[in-house]
């Protein structure tokens, strides 16, 4: 989210600012991100305020239809059409908006403290550490991730919040492992070698060197893991592992859009919207990948 | 005392809750009696033989016979592959099957039940009084320490059963049990080869195993996935209620498990199967028009309703459960959720129960009504519309039942119509499993339980009045309401239905009157989408689809 | 998904044991022992990890049903009920029977449905196996024609061609499958829904389950292509004249195949996961669709024989890839760190 917000004030005005690393690099083509991107940020800005303020951008009842316009057809009226209660499918989409951000974000945090922990202790302590800690990661890692999303939020039970973290805990081992190998490469880098030998203490690299170094890639499979996150968590969604129907997730109003054949929209507008913004957020880590 | 177990699918969070939940709303909008109506598609020319395919959500869990009879959708399965003593139709009505004829004694304690000659399980050994005996008591009792469950609900007054010679069976109650012989012909109650029922749990849950004495045997049956049937040539014995004596037409019925409800409906629609269980209820406009026959037959039992707990704030003042009784306008909700020919409740029983009577005058919607009893009872409108009493406010939780999947718009409804009387309604949504958990009777956070339960005798009301005999006591009032008590007893102890008749009667309008019980709709639970090409199908009493009398046209 | 970038994730055996043991035996020996003692150890972590993992769920599928408050059983019959599934056990007990269980090879009976739970995975593990079978060759096929594609084709395809993969990686699987479904059964009428182990009907869910798969195939051929596209040796043959379609098919596909080895066997994870929703929304009998029931009935003993098939099924493949990949390319140095082309993220795409 920082990365949106900063894109959304970044301008000629604020120099010295924190900008991205590909911003900051300064010449060349690549200054400017391509029109893909840009529009990939304005998708993910405008999933943003959605979530923020629904309000802002319909002003219809997502939970409160008229039964007597159930079932109509996306128009200047209904932008996404109706549903089976005749509620408004924008509204709804608009509304589920802060509850599908919310929990990918809430599994991507998941991914990257959890995972981001173990890897950063994993690889900087090594040792013993490494090996247990490895070993836990290769566990994660052999349990089909979907597989293990569904047994963690059978465990916690069927809430969305609960398939976010399950989301979170199948990311784990992901993290970890990108995590321990940008640890391993900082470390070994003469910089580090070189503080490590003037008496830095360990603490001190960690914090200097280690980690600013790390997060870089982190970032870049932070944003990657958003899209896929809001994917499973529809996909658990889908499975009925989610909220039970009044809520209006993204992945909840698909799979009980499917039971209305009849009204198509149902299913595509909302999944439209997931794969807009899921595409935009590979997008957007494609684009740091490459100006890292 | 007849408790009887519910119907509704025991286990219903399978395939997601969608399909579970579809279950209740597809019953919804299609309206009551079978309607099989419709332009006909075939050429009137009935088919010997033929195979049909039934689509299903789902095929339930263990195939052991006295834990999964009851299934919701077992009970399909069940209801070809073996017989009962009795038959009882969609009117409630008890009629003799494998039971030629009964007697009871003076007080309902002691029954004589006669035996057809002649009907065999399809292993080739006779359906006699030994066998009847060994099912009775494996169903009081099951094998608990085998994993062989009883089947709940079974009179807990069986005392015993013995066979006085091979035709006859003399079961014995502790206490008069009025609704014993109508509970042989609930799905519990299917008979199962003693040769079956002497196998290990384990052995019993592989459905090849169990030998029924039913118009069809299995064939071949995969877990999870479907089952096939085929009929018996040698079958003579059906109910004489059935329009249909001898062999069934048709030679195979497969049962597929389809988990989505679209899938169902649009393979039926492509000609790929002839039956869709639990369609959707927003595609059966069309399917009518184009001649398509849904089904949705009535079980009976229980009308949707919900049943205050009387020990919690505010149900425990009987003014404010006559608010609500009165200040639900249960028009708004059969127009808006459901179709026009789903049935308005007309007592907290369904209306095609024998002994059920039309009380719906004593809970007609009268808002002001509804406002004057709150301002009886001390709440007081405040500011933001929401009533007050001692600094209070009138705040209700409703917990949508998650079996009825039209459960959540009527609580969404009914939320609405009970704010405009000044309450603040809360609804929270669980799926099955938490439901189950943290949703029962008498739950101190449970203020209104919502009911869906079908029963075969009304004598079942009884047992979940009060406390009485291990009673359900849905109403959480314990032995406080003497006459409620009074009332209960009579219709247990009776020993004739013509006695039970008026208790019953004044038993509905009581616990009208005082709020316990606050009627919604009636309810259809099993819906069925059907090609015009599948004539005959008849519903039992609990409003399973029949194929045994059904045949193919064209 | 496949996140192709610089993909080399350094993973390092053990140091200490290599150290150890190089004095005595072949570096080869010592590695591939080294990984089936990890691969033995992983599965029987997972074991205990999904045991305690489903623990925690609150309550059985016995219990469950026998407290149904419509269930009118007395504490007494529920207890011996209970017991007779040995659920009145304390967790680490019901841990170390079920453990040493599975290591004689019974993996007990399930709950919900009474039946042994190999024979349940023995019934249908036959037509999971066609379908992720299938849904990898599906995925293989695209994505190399993507790959090539992109090569190959004139510019104003090739380039939206390049954003096949990240497509495919967007849709909600669920949603590529109802699609399908729609379009070729109830449309087209090209395969029957009920026939749902048919051939036609395999091959759209193998369809439907191979697309977000090939897509980290795809990104990973297309990125090892481009960078091999970029040696000497290429821009020196294409120099010379050679075709670009010569040039891809005798120079560039095999070192860029190579990798997509790895990867395949990291997607086996995700194809089984994937089977869950595709196997529900085609009506397919599979481990997938078990699964789907076993978690809402809280059958543990099933979820845990599933899950540890899966790991083993990983653990598996992935062990003979690592064993054999060092021998079909030498640039592995098998002393200190695995340095190969490995993606980062097998990632859970749903």
């Amino acid at each position: 989210m920082t990365t949106i917000t900063t894109e959304a004030t970044e301008g000629p005005q604020a120099p010295g600012g924190w900008k991205p690393s590909a911003l900051r690099r300064g010449r060349g083509s690549r200054r400017v991100p391509p029109l893909g991107v840009v529009a990939s940020f304005a998708m993910l800005l405008l999933v943003v305020g959605w979530s923020l303020a629904p309000g802002l951008f319909t002003g219809q009842d997502p939970a409160r239809g008229v039964p007597a316009d159930a079932f109509q057809g996306p128009s200047v009226a209904h932008w996404f059409g109706t549903d089976h209660l005749g509620r408004d499918e924008f509204a709804r989409v608009v509304h589920g908006s802060a509850s599908s951000v919310t929990s990918a974000l809430v599994a991507v945090a998941i991914g990257v403290l959890v995972g981001g922990l173990i890897g950063l202790v994993a690889g900087f302590i090594g040792s013993w550490v490494d090996v247990a800690l490895s070993r836990v990661v290769d566990v994660l890692l052999a349990i089909p991730s979907f597989l293990l999303a569904v047994v963690v939020v059978s465990a916690l039970g069927f809430e969305t919040i609960n398939a976010a973290i399950a989301t979170g805990v199948s990311a784990v081992a992901v993290f970890a492992r990108v995590m321990r190998s940008e640890v391993l490469r900082t470390r070994r880098a003469v910089f580090v070698e070189a503080s490590l030998l003037l008496g830095g203490s360990r603490m001190h690299v960690l914090l200097r060197h280690v980690l600013p170094n790390a997060s870089r890639s982190v970032l870049n499979l932070a944003v990657l893991q958003f899209g896929l996150s809001i994917l499973v968590i529809a996909g658990l969604a889908f499975l009925g592992y989610g909220d039970p129907p009044p809520a209006s997730d993204w992945g909840l109003l698909v799979s009980s859009g499917k039971d209305y054949p009849l009204a198509p929209w149902l299913v595509y507008t909302p999944a439209l919207v997931t794969i807009a913004t899921v595409l935009s957020a590979n997008r957007i880590s494609r684009w740091l990948r490459k100006t890292d | 005392m007849t408790p009887i177990r519910p119907v509704r699918p025991r286990r219903a969070r399978r395939p997601g809750r969608t399909a579970a939940a579809l279950v209740a709303v597809l019953a919804l909008t299609a309206g009551c009696a079978a309607s099989g109506a419709g332009s006909e598609q075939g050429n009137g020319k009935r088919q010997e033989g033929g195979d049909l395919t039934f689509l299903i959500d789902s095929l339930g869990d263990t195939w052991i016979p006295n834990n999964s009879a009851i299934s919701s959708f077992q009970g399909h399965i069940w209801g070809h592959v073996t017989d009962k003593l009795v038959y009882v139709d969609e009117e409630g009505t008890v009629s003799p099957w494998v039971a030629e004829e009964w007697e009871q004694n003076d007080d309902a304690t002691e029954f004589t039940i006669t035996l057809k000659d002649g009907v065999t399980f399809s292993d080739g050994s006779p359906v006699d009084a030994e066998a009847v005996v060994a099912n009775l008591d494996i169903w009081a009792d099951g094998r608990p320490d085998e994993g062989i469950n009883p089947i709940g609900l079974f009179p807990t007054t069986y005392e015993s059963a013995e066979a006085v010679d091979p035709l006859t069976v003399k079961v014995s109650f502790s206490a008069p049990t009025l609704g014993f012989i109508p509970t042989l012909g609930y799905h519990g109650s299917i008979l199962i080869s003693p040769e079956t029922l002497a196998l290990s749990a384990e052995e019993q849950a592989d459905l090849s195993n169990d030998i029924g004495s039913g118009p069809f045997t299995v064939k071949s049956w995969k877990e999870g996935d479907s089952v096939v049937l085929e009929k018996r040539d040698d079958y003579d014995w059906a109910p004489e209620a059935l329009d249909h004596a001898g062999p069934a037409t048709l030679d195979t019925l497969t049962y597929k498990l389809v988990a989505e409800p679209s899938v169902r409906t649009a393979a039926v629609q492509s000609g790929q199967a002839q039956v869709a269980y639990n369609p959707s209820p927003q595609e059966l406009g069309p399917f009518k028009e184009q001649g398509y026959t849904v089904a949705a037959p009535r079980y009976l039992g229980f009308v949707n309703g919900f049943a205050l707990n009387t020990q919690v704030a505010p149900f425990d003042d009987a003014k404010v459960r006559q608010a609500v009784q009165v200040g639900i306008d249960r028009d708004e909700i059969l127009s808006t959720v459901y179709t026009e020919d789903w049935l308005p409740a007309e007592s907290f029983i369904q209306s095609n129960v024998p002994g059920a009577s039309d009380h719906s005058d004593e809970f007609a919607f009268d808002p002001e009504a509804a406002k004057t009893l709150l301002d009886e009872a001390g709440w007081r409108a405040a500011g933001d519309g929401v009533r007050t009493k001692g600094g209070k406010k009138l705040t209700l939780t409703l917990y949508p039942n998650p079996y009825l999947a039209t459960s959540q718009s009527i609580d969404e409804l009914v939320a609405q119509q009970l704010g405009d009387l000044g309450f603040e309604v809360e609804i929270q949504a669980y799926d099955v499993v938490t439901y189950g958990e943290k949703v029962s009777f008498q739950n101190p956070s449970v203020p209104a339980y919502e009911v869906t339960r079908s029963f075969i005798d009304a004598g079942t009301v009884a047992g979940i009045l009060t406390d009485t005999d291990g009673g359900e006591d849905w109403f959480n009032v314990g032995q406080g309401d003497p006459e409620l008590t009074r009332l209960g007893n009579e219709v247990a102890g009776a020993i004739s239905t013509e006695e039970r008749e008026p208790v019953l009667d004044e038993l509905q309008s009581y616990v009208l009157q005082q709020g316990y019980f606050v009627p919604l709709t009636q309810i259809v639970q099993r819906l069925y989408l059907q090609s015009p090409k599948v004539k005959g199908v008849s519903y039992n009493g609990i409003a399973y689809a029949n194929f045994y009398t059904a045949y193919l046209e064209g | 998904m496949a996140q192709t970038r610089s993909s080399t994730t350094v993973r390092k055996p053990d140091a200490r044991l290599t150290r150890g043991a190089r004095r005595t035996s072949s570096p080869y020996l010592v590695y591939a022992l080294q990984r089936v003692a990890q691969a033995v150890a992983v599965v029987l972590l997972a074991y205990c990890f999904t045991f305690l993992v489903i623990s925690v769920l609150p309550g059985d599928p016995v219990t469950n049903t026998l407290r149904n408050p419509e269930n009118n059983f007395t504490e007494e019959e529920i207890a011996r009920i209970v017991a007779y599934y040995g659920l009145d056990q304390p967790v680490h007990v019901q841990l170390w029977e079920s453990l040493s269980r599975f290591l004689t090879g019974d993996l007990g009976v399930s709950l919900r449905s009474n039946l042994p739970v190999s024979r349940l995975i023995g019934e249908i593990i036959g037509s999971t196996l066609v379908l992720a079978v299938s849904a990898l060759v599906v995925a293989v096929v695209l994505a190399f024609g993507i790959a090539y594609g992109t090569r190959n084709l004139p510019a104003p395809l090739a380039r939206p061609l390049r954003a096949f993969p990240s497509l495919f990686l967007s849709v909600p699987n669920f949603v590529i499958g109802l699609l399908l479904i729609n379009i070729f059964a109830f449309q087209l009428g090209l395969f029957q829904v009920i026939d749902s182990e048919g051939p036609a009907a395999t091959f759209f869910a193998a369809v439907a389950l191979g697309i977000p798969v090939s897509a980290q195939i795809a990104e990973v051929l297309i990125a090892n292509l481009d960078h091999e596209a970029r040696q000497e040796y290429a821009g020196f043959a294409t120099s010379r004249g050679l075709s670009r379609s010569r040039l891809f098919w005798r120079h560039l596909l095999k070192p860029s195949s190579l990798p997509v080895v790895t990867v395949v066997a990291l997607t086996v994870g995700e194809l089984l996961g994937g089977a869950l929703i595709t196997e529900t929304i085609f009506g397919r009998t599979g481990v997938g669709s078990l699964v789907q029931r076993s978690v809402t009935t809280q059958d543990l003993p099933v979820l845990q024989a599933v899950v540890v098939l899966a790991a083993i099924t990983f653990v598996v493949v992935n062990l003979v890839v690592d064993l054999v990949y060092p021998l079909l390319d030498p640039r592995v140095d098998l002393r200190g760190a695995t340095k190969r082309v490995r993606p980062v993220t097998e990632g859970a795409s749903a």
